[in-house]
Order: C-alpha cells, then structure tokens, then sequence
C-alpha cells in the first residue's frame, strides 16, 4: 500500500503541474487567507438568526441538515466505494433515540444526542457482520433491506408506540434560533469530520483505494477495515443528523423515519453537487432545498424534477456541479491534500 | 399453528409465483447487462396504474388494457434503454445503477402527480372465487391464476431466450460483447430487446399485482425488493431460479408469519433474505458468480 | 491493383502508451496477406482497430473504397469482414450449431444459412458430429475449427484470423491452412496474423512485418527471405 501512496502523490505532483500549465484555468487557492475566511464565514452563519426571519432560518436549518447527509453518504458512495441505500437506518435510530430518550423518559436532549451516536455505532457494527460480505450492488440493496426491516419492526415494536410513533414535545420549547444553531454545530461538526478524515490517514487510504485498486488489493484486511471505519463514522454522524432532524420535526413515525427518501435526497444532492468532493453536497445540498422550497406546493414535480437533473448530470457531466466548476477554475477550498 | 401450515405451504407457494414474475423480468436485465435495475419496481407498478386506468376508460376489461399497456411500455422501455440506459453502460455498474434509481423516482413521482396518492385496485372477480375450498385449505382463483401464469410466463421467455434468433443473439451479446459485434450483432440493441422483453413481464407482473393486492405510486419499492429477493434467492440471470427463488421468498413470508404472527410476514421475508445474502451472496441456486 | 482494405496512418494510444505508429497496408482483394511479428508488436491492436475495436488516434481505414474509421463494430462486420479473434472465442453455452448460426445472424447470412451449413460441415465434418454438443465440450482445435466456420457462415468478403495456430497440434494447423486456401481460391480474402515467419511466408502471397507498432518491412511472401525477416523480427526486437 505504501507504493501506492507514492505513485498518488507523484500524480498529485503531476496534477498540479497540469494546473498551472493550463492557462485557461484560474486558481482560486484559500492559502494563507483561508483562517480568516473560514472565520468570516463561520461569522456570518453565526449571525444569520440576527437579522434573517424564520423562514430563512428553516431554508437554512434544511440546508444544513441535507448536507450533513449528504456528506455523509459521499463518504461511503464517494469516497470508500460503498453505495448503500439504507442510511435512512440511522436517521430512523437517531430520531428515535431523540423520542425515547427525551419523550419517553424525559431526559436532557443532549443525551439523546449522545444516544443517537452511540446506538448509531453500535448498530452499524452489528450489520456490518452481514452487509461487509456483500459486494457492490448486493451491498446497495442489503442495506436497504436492512432499513426496511428495521422500518417493519419499529411500526410492530410496542417499547417503540408501534407505527404511531412519538410527539417530541420538548420541540415545543425550542425557537428556529435555537434549532439553527443545533443545524449549524452539526453541520460544521461534519465538514470538520470530513475533513479530517480526508486529511488522515484513513483519507490516504481511501484515495489509494479509488485510485489504485489492484495495489490496494493487496491488503484485504486493510480495505476492509478502511470501509468499516467510514462506514461506522457515516452512520454515527447521521445518527446525530437524525436526532437534530427529529428536533426540529417534532413528531416520529417509522415509515417516514426509516423510508428511502432520505437517501433518495443523499443520492441526488451528491450526484448533482460532484460526486466524491467535499464541495458537491455543500452545492448539492443548497439546490435540493432550493427546488424544494421553489415547488413546496408540488412534491412529486419537485421530486421528477430533481430525478431529470440528476439524471442528465450522471449522462453529461459524470462529476456533478463541481466537477463543471473544476473545469473552468480550479478550486482547493478545503485543501485535503497534504502538501 | 400445525393445522392452519398446510395452507400457509399453499399460499406461500402461489405467491411465490407471483413474485417470480415480478423478479423475472430484473433477472433478465442481470443476465444480460449485469445492471441491477433499481426502477424495476416502479415500472412495473406504471405498468399497473395503465392496465387501471386503459380497463376503466376504454376497455373496460383488463386483459385486453394488458395490450394496450404493454404497447406503451415497449416504447418507454426502447426510449429508456437507447437514451439513457445504453449511454452509461459502458461505464461502470455504479453510473447505470445510479441512472436506474433516478428513473425509479421520477417514475413513481410522476404516477403520483398523475394519479394521487390514494390507493387503487384493479377490480376482479378472481379474488372473491374460490378453485378448491376445503376445511383446511382454500386456494383463491387469483393465486391459482397468478401461479400459473408465472410459470407460462416462465417458460415462454425461456423458450425464447433459447430457441429463437433473438433470444440467442441477446445470449450472445451478454456473454461476449466483443466477439458478438464482431459478428454483426449491434450489442446495444441487444439491451434494447432485453430491456423491450423485460417491460412485457413487467406489465404482465403489474397487471396481477394489481388484481390481488392494492396498489398506490410508491408501491413500487416494496416490489423491487421482493424482485431482488427472488432475484438473488434463484440465483442472478437464471430463468427457472426465479420460480424457485419466488417459491422461497413466498414461503418464506407465509410460513413465517403462520408460526410468529401475520405481522411479521414481510419481516421474515427480509431476514430470509438477508441471511442468504450474507451467507451465499451469488444466490442460492446459482453455480458461481459469472464475471 | 484493387485493395479491398486499405490502411492508411493508423495511429493508436493504449492509454499514454502509443500502439501503432503510422501504419499504413494495402490488403489486395483475391489475397491471401499475412502480418508477422512477436508478441507485443501490436498486430491484435491493427486488426482490433481496423474493426472498429479500438478507436485510432489518426489515420484512416477503407473497405471497398469506403472510408470505415471509427464505425461501429457490427457495422463493418455487416460490411463483409469477418473475423476471428485470438482464442477462439466461442459461445460456450450454446451448441455447435447454436454458434454457427450466430455467424448467420445477419440477414444476408441468414438467408443462405442452410447451404453455408452444409458447406461448413463438409468442409469441417467433425462439427456435423459435434453438432448438438455444447460448445464447451469441444479440444482447442476443434473451438478454433468452429470459429472459423462461424467466420464462413457469415459469407464475408474478407477473414481476419488473429493467431488461429496459436497453441495447436503441428497436423492440425496443417488442416486449417489447406481449409484457408481452399476459401481463399472460393475468392476470400484472408488477412492472417502469425508469429512463426516460417508458416506465415509459405501460406500468404505478402507479407507485413511488424516490430513494437510500426510496419518494418513487407513484400510478396515468395520474394521475401526467411532470414530478412527473421534479422527484423528478432534484431530489432532483441537489441533495441
């Protein structure tokens, strides 16, 4: 794995001196700057609920919320070679841990959230026993099976409501602000954890993974535990995306907690953003909500809508809104290659 | 529980052959093109909502709608493979699958757009007739019906798949793109056939579906995965699997639900499921994986 | 003269790696023409790019005249070229005669299917005996037998063989070259890819050498030495 880690970053090398060979492209490097900008950005989110009104506050709280989930699908589609219809496991766990915890035994919510990690995790390891021996496609759908069964048993689960589920009452006392501001800290807690892992030398492994697939096969066990790893932090981080979802929804039911339009929303925001970018579900993520919101009074047109885009950016533009971008400026906004 | 098994054996195996039908058709497109058709469901659910409404606008029987709609469906199939489908093959399984899951959306969105979210029912009296009623087992008209038309259908698209030019050439096309092209076969059109021969199980699938169960636009996801199940219980590509496969599946969920609850009839159907994919993820029945 | 397929600066890259360097052949019409060279000299890449199997990165392909560069494979097959590709290829799943129908598939072909057959079976008898067994049951040399003959049912101007010797019984190369000569004096025109120059000069009327993408010599087979040939097969090859 070693060789390949160097041949990736001879092509990295190489990469970059394409970049600057190429005139037409400009390069749009943060460099030093980035601190400063990353803080200004961070500041104008931070004061988003000063002078925008409620719902500019909830576009904005969606927005987050599908990119978190987008980036968290990414990870797994993206990046570790795992397209998995079934992250709607973790929304589910993560929303009902929020009911159970806070609703049925009237807890404090952070521990719910803490909860939703925790169970999210958990459960993630015990499926990965079976799904991790599926390959490609057979993973795709074993997983969705995964969260159909677990939609199946919550509605037939008596400690769970059955399928009426839960009112989360403690909803009730919380504003848009303060819903934001959860949206906000999960939404920079998982470019934060993307970044990181990009950065990492899980990322190396993940990079030399995609890129160089006879080399990595080598190391089975390495690849196996590089998934296991990505996988395990996706579903804990969409666990926690799932409680912070159920916050703001106020009320849980296993058919929409556990249904496939969550990762429907996952597989289009990142088609459409670029698929194996950080930047594509940040794009992905602000288009979605902005179709959505655009067509609020047609979800099925909104939904066709979206299926044509996708569609005609997997058969025109294989890398999605970011990669077209790339095309024309190089951007390194989040500079995940180590120099 | 023992007493009321002999009948849950009985209605597991006819519902069986329904869902070999429903599977048949994404066993076909496996086969041929290695393509995991994610909106497999859903077209055959659209299949369901045309005989519906063809039968209570123009035919007034469903049988001859099956026509019509099968009509349709071959242009949506030709139009779905040549502009879409054909355009990323080549690429990779991910981008086609991808592809695929769109078209599922779009698909059961627009029958929502179109026909509401309410939940229909093609009318027939073969679900109120009994063909054999004693005191420990009832077969219903329609299960009977359903299972016999699975195995026609069954053993029609095997025969053509083996006897006829077509059929051979698409054979050809799958196993050996290369050496297919290289003696004239257009191996894209190939995939336009298959896909063409895929929708006609589909609509058939729709139209029993929609006789013996109610039906609503999203309906069409809970049906992809029971045509997985079939798909992979019977083994990837292989025609007379899918009965199996079906038959499995069926009775799987039935006699599940006989000894643990009718509740849990899906339930058990997915675990099955899963236990299988865990243990022998190249199917059941299927010799190797073909690569 | 009259070249039925002409080649005319064929360039090909495999990736970054360039396969043919400007390759230009004249394949009479009527001919038997060989191309000899080692493994690696990019003889597959020529006939795989003359049928459309790969795509060239410059140059042109002409069949009868007509230019068919860049065209569909089973377009320039329906054009009258057959070919038979290293290995055999043969439908394993399908009987003997399954495959010699696929080589009728096209309707031209399809229509004489019957007299091609019995054609085919006389001139290959073990195929008729074989004829409903599975093609998978078949030695080397009888798959290599069969893809000939799935060739001829197609009734094609031209017949590429891309190594048909390769891994055969001395006798039974013997067999399949009296069966190529007899096509070629039916009026096929044959382009043959060997190694061994020694086979390649005595069974064609010119020959191409090729070394590492590039034509290094060619001339009538008779007019050609065995030594010549085998200076720029092996010298270049071993020193460069």
């Amino acid at each position: 794995m070693r060789a390949a880690f160097g041949k990736i970053k001879d092509n990295l090398k190489e990469g970059v001196r394409e970049n600057s060979e190429h005139s037409l492209k400009r390069n749009v490097t943060l460099g030093k700057n980035a601190k400063f900008i990353w803080i200004a950005v961070m500041a104008v989110l931070l004061s988003v609920p000063a002078y925008a009104g409620d719902y500019v506050l909830n576009v904005m709280i969606l927005m987050l919320f599908y990119m978190v989930l987008g980036q968290m699908w990414n990870l797994l589609g993206g990046y570790a070679g795992l397209v998995s219809l079934g992250q709607q496991s973790f929304i589910g766990i993560g929303g009902y841990a929020l009911a159970i915890v806070s609703e049925k035994y009237g807890l404090p919510v952070l521990l719910a959230f803490a909860a939703a990690a925790g169970v999210s995790v958990l459960f993630a390891l015990v499926i990965s026993i079976p799904v991790f021996k599926m390959q490609g496609v057979y993973f795709t759908i074993g997983t969705w099976i995964v969260a159909e069964c677990l939609a199946l048993w919550f509605s037939t689960w008596a400690w769970a409501h059955y399928a009426q589920g839960y009112n989360i009452t403690v909803t009730y006392r919380l504003s848009a602000t303060h819903i934001y501001y959860v949206a906000l800290a999960v939404g920079a807690g998982s470019l934060a954890v993307v970044y990181f892992i990009l950065r990492s030398k899980l990322g190396l492994a993940l990079m030399a993974m995609r890129d160089n697939a006879s080399a990595a096969e080598v190391r089975g066990v390495e690849i196996y535990r590089t998934k296991l790893k990505c996988f395990l932090i996706s579903a804990c981080v969409t666990g926690i995306a799932g409680a912070a979802i159920y916050l703001q929804q106020a009320f849980i039911q296993p058919s929409n907690a556990f249904g496939i339009s969550w990762t429907v929303s996952m597989v289009f925001i990142v088609v459409i953003g670029g698929l194996g970018t950080v930047e594509g579900p940040i794009i992905g993520a602000v288009i979605f909500v902005l179709i959505r919101q655009f067509l609020y009074n047609f979800p099925g047109f909104s939904m066709v809508i979206l299926g044509v885009i996708a569609i005609t950016i997997i058969l025109l533009a294989p890398r999605g809104i970011m990669g077209l971008v790339q095309k024309w400026v190089s951007i390194d906004i989040f500079s995940v290659r180590r120099r | 529980m023992l007493e009321t098994l002999p009948q849950a054996v009985v209605t597991g195996v006819l519902l069986g052959g329904l869902y070999a039908v429903i599977g048949i058709g994404m066993s076909l497109i496996f086969g041929i093109m290695k393509l995991t058709n994610i909106a497999h469901g859903d077209i055959m659910i659209l299949g369901t909502f045309l005989t519906m409404r063809i039968a209570q606008s123009l035919t007034g029987n469903p049988v001859i709608a099956l026509l019509l709609t099968i009509v349709i469906m071959l242009v949506f199939a030709f139009a779905i493979q040549n502009f879409l489908i054909n355009k990323v093959i080549a690429k990779g399984a991910e981008p086609a699958l991808l592809v695929t899951f769109g078209l599922s959306i779009i698909i059961s969105n627009a029958l929502f757009l179109v026909f509401g979210a309410n939940t229909r029912t093609i009318p027939s009296q073969l679900v109120t007739t009994n063909l054999i009623r004693t005191a420990h087992v009832s077969v219903s008209m329609m299960y009977a019906v359903n299972f016999i038309v699975a195995v026609a259908v069954i053993a029609v698209l095997s025969l053509v798949m083996n006897k006829t030019s077509l059929g051979r050439a698409i054979r050809a096309a799958s196993s050996d793109t290369v050496m297919s092209e290289l003696l004239g076969i257009n191996t894209k059109h190939m995939y336009v056939y298959a896909m063409m021969l895929t929708v006609v199980t589909a609509a058939i699938a729709g139209m029993l579906v929609g006789m013996t169960f109610p039906f609503y636009p999203t309906t069409g996801t809970q049906y992809l995965i029971i045509a997985f199940g079939v798909v992979v219980i019977g083994g990837m590509g292989s025609l007379p699997g899918t009965l199996v496969g079906g038959i499995i599946l069926g009775l799987a969920q039935l006699v599940g639900a006989n000894f643990i609850g009718p509740t849990y009839q899906q339930l058990t159907g997915f675990l099955v499921l899963l236990v299988i994919l865990a243990i022998r993820p190249q199917g059941l029945l299927s010799k190797a994986v073909r690569k | 003269m009259n070249n039925i397929i002409e080649v005319n600066g064929l360039s090909v890259l495999h990736g970054d790696l360039r396969a043919l360097h400007d390759v230009s052949m004249n394949i009479e019409s009527g001919k038997i023409v060989s191309i000899i060279g080692a493994n690696g000299a990019g003889k597959s890449t020529l006939l795989n790019t003359i049928m459309g199997i790969h795509r060239p990165a410059g140059g042109t392909v002409r069949f009868e005249g007509g230019d068919i560069t860049g065209w569909r494979t089973s377009k320039i097959a329906s054009k009258g070229i057959a070919m038979t590709p290293e290995g055999s290829r043969v439908f394993a799943d399908m009987s003997v005669m399954e495959n010699l129908w696929m080589g009728a598939y096209l309707p031209d072909a399809k229509k004489a299917r019957a007299a091609q057959l019995e054609k085919v079976y006389g001139m290959f008898p073990v195929l008729k005996e074989k004829s409903s067994q599975l093609a998978s049951f078949l030695s080397g040399g009888q798959r290599q037998m069969l893809s000939i003959a799935r060739a001829i049912m197609m009734n094609p101007k031209v017949i590429i063989c891309d190594e048909i010797s390769l891994g055969l019984a001395p006798v039974i190369i013997q067999d399949i070259y009296v069966k190529v000569r007899e096509l070629n004096a039916a009026g096929i025109t044959f382009l043959l890819v060997e190694q061994e120059i020694k086979r390649s000069l005595r069974h064609s009327d010119y020959s191409y050498v090729m070394v590492k993408g590039r034509i290094v010599m060619e001339g009538k087979s008779s007019e050609l030495s065995h030594e010549a040939v085998s200076d720029a097969y092996f010298g270049i090859n071993q020193f460069a």
